[in-house]
């Protein structure tokens, strides 16, 4: 198998690998590095749960080799918050109701983050917009993006 | 009393939001083995061998496993202990498990599966439940595909449609539904001192400890399952996945084995909602008032039976609807197909009968020349009726106003100035 040498900054940390031309990125976070946050539901990039931010922008890293994220920077659930810390999208999200399974969540927080990364004021139809690459089976929705507008609605209050 | 009236945080919340909470692959453990099934991609077929030998030669395979290792019944089942943990002679459906391969990776795995050979008597195969119900149909079953009936029969069915001034008279079909949870089926298994510990994405564990225990031939104290955080479910983890291929493997391996299903496997391999076909006849007077309603449900039940039975029960009982009705005749089929099984979905049954009588209603109300809610209050269920079957409803009936108070609020929201139509 070719090997490939890559290097990428992870959650704020310098990786240097080493990695097999044809492994996942899904599975070299995974399965290598231990962040088990990153989930795998279909692997086929219809659902969502294994969604990454790659130099800011979402990705289903099912769809990702390893390889091809050398000089990237690369922002997994793992690196958003602990619990003395949670993120503001974190925090909304327990305190909206809009986790339930647990599945789906890593991934719909991060899809958020980089909506708000991005545009930290944006409407109900981009929120929406934005989330609709990640799939929920459990909660219909509506807790979620109430979560998301919770946070645009307490940072406005602090902004002003 | 604290907690009544005030909201918690959910227990599980912060691990979830934060990415920590361990589902069941993402376990791993010492020396842990990777395990694959191999799946029958034919719908009906004796199996007439099974040659495993090359596969376990296969680098990185430490075993095959196949129906004559399973040391006792092979068979599970909530209601009927009718479907293999391997099939060891008859197919009934695409992905029914005829092998398991133990790898110390996933790739030797997936590789090794390619390696067995499985030799095949092909049968013909039938798909659709009103053709398996006929004497004869092909047989999927020795003592034919139709597998529990459920009767319901009040008052004279046969006066009511005689005295009726309104008939309506339609056939109804729904679909086969995958729950499609976000966690595909997946399972780590070991052996703890005596003990066999299965850490399982489920909805059933005391059901999933005793087919382990029964299938392994084991005393019931020696077999744990633990429910892992399960992402998802809605019916389609009570079923048994991985749990006693999982037992199996790591009993006679004396290794920690994991199992996790690819989500087009969780999609062949899982329960669906039952499809049905309903027949239904509805007899109203000329003021729209219910006098008989005669239908007959057939419901796919596909290869197992898994909660078929109890899925037509719930069916039968609810085809009335909300409703108050007389007289009534209702026969509900669950008949073995060579379809996916189909097992428990939110609602069990109950989602089906409302497509069929909600339309009905409507299409009684076009006929006598009522509004869709004059015809529903006009029938609605009150305190002291009597239900198809002769249950009567002392107190707590709500229907009436939840239905006034929905059409209140759909007013306002259609005819926001207060106009009414």
């Amino acid at each position: 198998m070719n090997k490939a040498a890559i290097n990428f900054v992870l959650n704020g940390q310098e990786k240097a690998l080493e990695v097999d031309a044809n492994r996942r990125l899904v599975d070299l976070l995974r399965d290598d590095l231990g962040l088990t946050g990153v989930k795998l539901g279909c692997g086929e990039g219809e659902c969502g749960a294994c969604t990454v931010i790659i130099n800011g922008q979402t990705a289903n890293s099912c769809l990702v080799l390893a390889a091809q994220v050398d000089g990237t920077e690369i922002i997994t659930i793992e690196g958003l918050g602990d619990h003395d810390h949670l993120h503001p999208l974190q925090e909304a999200f327990i305190e909206e109701g809009a986790v339930q399974c647990g599945f789906c969540t890593p991934g719909m927080i991060l899809s958020a983050k980089a909506l708000l990364d991005h545009n930290p004021n944006p409407g109900k139809a981009e929120i929406m917009d934005s989330l609709s690459g990640n799939l929920c089976r459990c909660t219909g929705y509506t807790k979620i993006v109430n979560a998301v507008e919770n946070v645009i609605r307490q940072s406005n209050a602090k902004g002003s | 009393m604290s907690v009544v009236g005030r909201s918690f945080r959910r227990k599980d919340a912060v691990d979830k939001v934060l990415g920590r909470t361990l589902f069941s692959a993402d376990i791993k453990m010492h020396g842990m083995l990777e395990a694959k099934i191999l799946r029958s991609q034919v719908p009906h077929a004796l199996v007439k061998k099974i040659e495993t030998q090359t596969a376990q030669d296969f680098p990185g395979v430490v075993a095959v496993f196949t129906a004559e290792d399973i040391p006792a019944s092979n068979s599970h089942g909530i209601i009927i202990k009718d479907e293999p943990v391997l099939v060891k002679d008859k197919i009934r459906k695409i992905g029914d498990p005829l092998a398991l391969v133990v790898a110390e990776t996933e790739e030797s795995a997936s590789q090794a599966l390619e390696a067995i050979k499985v030799e095949l008597e092909l049968l013909p195969a039938v798909f659709d439940p009103e053709i398996a119900m006929k004497p004869d149909s092909v047989a999927i079953y020795p003592n034919g595909n139709i597998l529990e009936r459920r009767k319901i029969r009040k008052g004279d069915v046969v006066e009511a449609f005689k005295q009726a001034e309104f008939v309506v008279e339609n056939k109804y079909c729904t679909q086969m539904a995958e729950h499609a949870y976000i966690e595909p089926e997946a399972g780590i298994a070991y052996v703890d001192g005596e003990n066999v510990v299965v850490h399982v994405s489920t909805q059933n564990p005391h059901f999933d400890r005793k087919e382990v225990a029964r299938n392994l031939s084991l005393p019931l104290n020696k077999v744990r399952i633990i429910q892992a955080p399960t992402g998802g479910a809605f019916g389609g983890k009570l079923d048994i996945s991985v749990q006693v291929l999982l037992a199996l493997a790591a009993f006679k391996t004396k290794r920690p084995v994991r199992l996790v299903y690819s989500r087009k496997e969780s999609i062949l391999a899982s329960t669906k909602r039952h499809p049905f076909v309903i027949y239904y006849k509805t007899a109203a007077d000329q003021y729209g008032r219910l006098l008989g309603i005669e239908a007959t449900i057939i419901a796919d039940g596909g290869a197992y039976a898994s909660y078929g039975p109890a899925t037509i029960t719930r069916a039968a009982v609810h085809l009335t609807g909300p409703y108050e009705v007389p007289n009534v005749k209702i026969d509900a089929y669950i008949v073995y197909t060579n379809n996916p099984t189909a097992g428990a979905m939110r609602g069990f049954g109950a989602p089906q009968a409302a497509f069929a009588y909600e339309q009905q209603m409507d299409l009684l109300a076009e006929r006598v020349g009522m509004s869709p809610f004059e015809i529903r209050m006009l029938n609605a269920l009150k305190n002291g009726s009597v239900t198809a079957t002769d249950q009567v409803l002392n107190s707590g009936v709500g229907i009436s106003q939840t239905l006034e108070q929905a059409y209140a609020t759909a007013q306002q929201i259609i005819f926001p100035g207060g106009l009414r139509p």
